[in-house]
């Protein structure tokens, strides 16, 4: 089952949240790097989907017998540049039974950094939200447990976002 | 601590006598919680990891793993220097298996690159290279465990292979623990002259002394009895949790992204049927415990040399770098790439916007989501298992911090 196998499935189950897709494309013909606006996207194909309905779209992915995604392998945001008003949040979900992936991504406005927790649907999200809430400053709504997991409790500033200010010390121990 | 009997009445007096017969006597014990602060700084943790565990007597009732002593800011790294630069970097959060964290890295970015091909003995070395890691990776797995849980000698006997591993790598780049050999576009370096029969001889040497480990650890009957049944993790709570490689066929699930999913040479093996994925039977005891996953690490590593082999005998002389340009403009998009490292799934998320620099490296490391299961095995267990399932995860702390 490829790409275009799932996204029709959704799009026939009507999984809630579901805006479109995205597809590799090439840039368009004859426009130089940095000439067109849209210069082509490599890599891999990607279902968007709207952030404030992430747990019932997850449920659909893990519930569903047409697509049975049992492990959530990656969660984790983007920040594409300082000026841009949206967060990209990172799904990766795998299905060990029909051995095939699913790469989901949400934009989230960066005035409004809040979107329900999928800890309820998979245990794994817990950690990879603790990790995105402290680096890109999200929070998680409904998270059972919303503590920093690599950075110290007492961290200013969301480390992973482009328009981070390195510190110039941290207890009295110069940064520079 | 017993309690005095009510009154004047004995404890044997108190006792109510049961339908089987039997008597059940009324102890009234008091346990007071306890707070055991384990680490940062303690052997078992292979690194620097910090376990606050709450006990009730012997058992254990919570865990609250603390991570980030080891925290190297790698994907803030990844942001800030040129796609080729950030390679080293990737060596060191499982620095156990380094090669393989350049092969996940460079599978990553060349997902980017279309029209890039990998000319094909760079292929085989880069599996060559991945496998001999993955056992020199296991080999510390299981040495270590059998030394966190009290038998010293397979430690010894494992470092003995290591260390002939790590020669080869050593001739192959010059390194012993932080490669940097593959890379995008291919390999580095051709391997020496004589390199490739000198790791066909280590093959012969290690499958004699692979047999030791088995009689000495695997299925010694002390290691068996401490293992067996200790921190069961059942099939569901391997999948919600996420855990990967030996952790989740440990626990029953047939996977294993190099088969399932297949990259690089992969593909081609599974259709001379080259090697096989080792799951775990309960054999020992209940299905996902210590000894299963620890059964995987150990016959893992002879699969490996069945791979190496087959990459031998169909090595050919040829290029081993592809077209790479000196400086990297990646042209834009972005690709998640899962390979199978020692401890499970790597996944690199890469995203580039053109440029010389990535606008996202994440690094999807196994142990981290390994390590988060412990918040839920180890409540139940007794505290002296706590070791043996700690390290039973075969935790490396540079790839939970990162």
């Amino acid at each position: 089952m490829n790409f275009d196998g799932i996204h029709d499935r959704l799009r026939v189950i009507q999984a809630p949240g579901l805006l479109g897709a995205d597809l590799p494309r090439a840039a368009i013909p004859g426009a130089k790097h940095g000439e067109s606006k849209d210069a082509g996207r490599g890599g891999d194909a990607f279902v968007l989907v709207d952030p404030q309905k992430i747990v019932p779209f997850l449920h659909v992915c893990r519930d569903e017998d047409r697509l049975r995604f049992d492990v959530l392998v990656d969660l984790s945001a983007t920040d594409p540049k300082a000026e841009d008003p949206n967060l990209w949040i990172n799904i990766n979900l795998l299905s060990v039974e029909r051995r095939q992936r699913l790469a989901i991504k949400a934009l989230l406005p960066k005035t409004d950094l809040k979107m329900p927790s999928s800890t309820a649907i998979y245990r794994a999200a817990q950690w990879h939200e603790r990790e995105c809430a402290e680096m890109f400053g999200i929070t998680f709504v409904g998270h059972p447990d919303p503590r920093h997991v690599l950075l110290p409790d007492d961290w200013v500033g969301y480390p992973l976002r482009k328009d981070y200010v390195f510190p110039k010390e941290y207890h009295g121990i110069s940064c520079e | 601590m017993a309690a005095e009997p009510q009154g004047s009445m004995t404890l044997e007096e108190q006792a109510r006598v049961l339908p089987s017969g039997e008597r059940e006597f009324f102890l009234d014990v008091h346990t007071t919680d306890l707070e055991v602060n384990f680490g940062p700084q303690h052997p078992a943790t292979h690194g620097v990891m910090r376990i606050l565990m709450r006990a009730d007597g012997e058992v254990i009732t919570g865990a609250q793993p603390h991570l980030g002593y080891l925290h190297r800011c790698a994907e803030k790294i990844g942001e800030n220097v040129e796609w080729l630069q950030y390679l080293p970097y990737t060596d060191r959060y499982d620095y156990l298996a380094a090669m393989n964290n350049n092969l996940g890295y460079s599978m990553a970015v060349e997902a980017l690159m279309p029209g890039l091909e990998l000319p094909r003995r760079a292929h085989m070395i880069r599996t060559i290279c991945a496998e001999l890691n993955r056992i020199g990776s296991h080999l510390i797995a299981f040495g270590t465990y059998g030394l966190d849980i009290g038998a010293f000698t397979p430690f010894f006997y494992a470092f003995r292979e290591r260390e002939w591993m790590m020669a080869l790598f050593e001739k192959i780049c010059g390194a012993r623990l932080t490669y940097s050999y593959i890379r995008i576009g291919g390999v580095f370096n051709d391997a020496p002259p004589g390199w490739l029969e000198e790791v066909g001889r280590f093959c012969d040497v290690f499958e004699e002394k692979w047999k030791e480990y088995v009689d000495l650890l695997v299925m010694n009957q002390i290691f068996v009895k401490r293992t067996a049944d200790v921190g069961v993790i059942p099939k569901e709570m391997a999948l919600d949790f996420g855990l990967t490689g030996p952790m989740l066929r440990g626990s029953g699930v047939d996977f294993d992204l190099r088969r399932d999913m297949p990259y690089s040479l992969y593909g081609e093996m599974l259709k001379d049927n080259a090697f096989d994925v080792i799951v775990g039977k309960g054999e020992k005891g209940t299905l996902g415990d210590c000894w299963d996953r620890t059964y995987c690490r150990v016959y893992e590593m002879m699969e490996s040399i069945k791979i190496v082999r087959w990459c031998l005998e169909r090595i050919e002389p040829g290029p081993v770098l592809g077209d790479i340009p000196k400086v990297l403009r990646i042209p834009p998009g972005e690709a998640y790439v899962g390979i199978e490292n020692p401890r499970g799934e790597l996944g690199h998320y890469v995203a580039s916007d053109g440029g010389k620099v990535a606008t996202r490296v994440r690094v999807r490391g196994p142990s981290f989501t390994n390590v988060s299961v412990l918040e839920d095995l180890l409540p139940g267990a007794l505290i002296a298992d706590a070791i043996a399932i700690i390290g039973s995860t075969d935790v490396v702390i540079g790839e939970t911090d990162r």
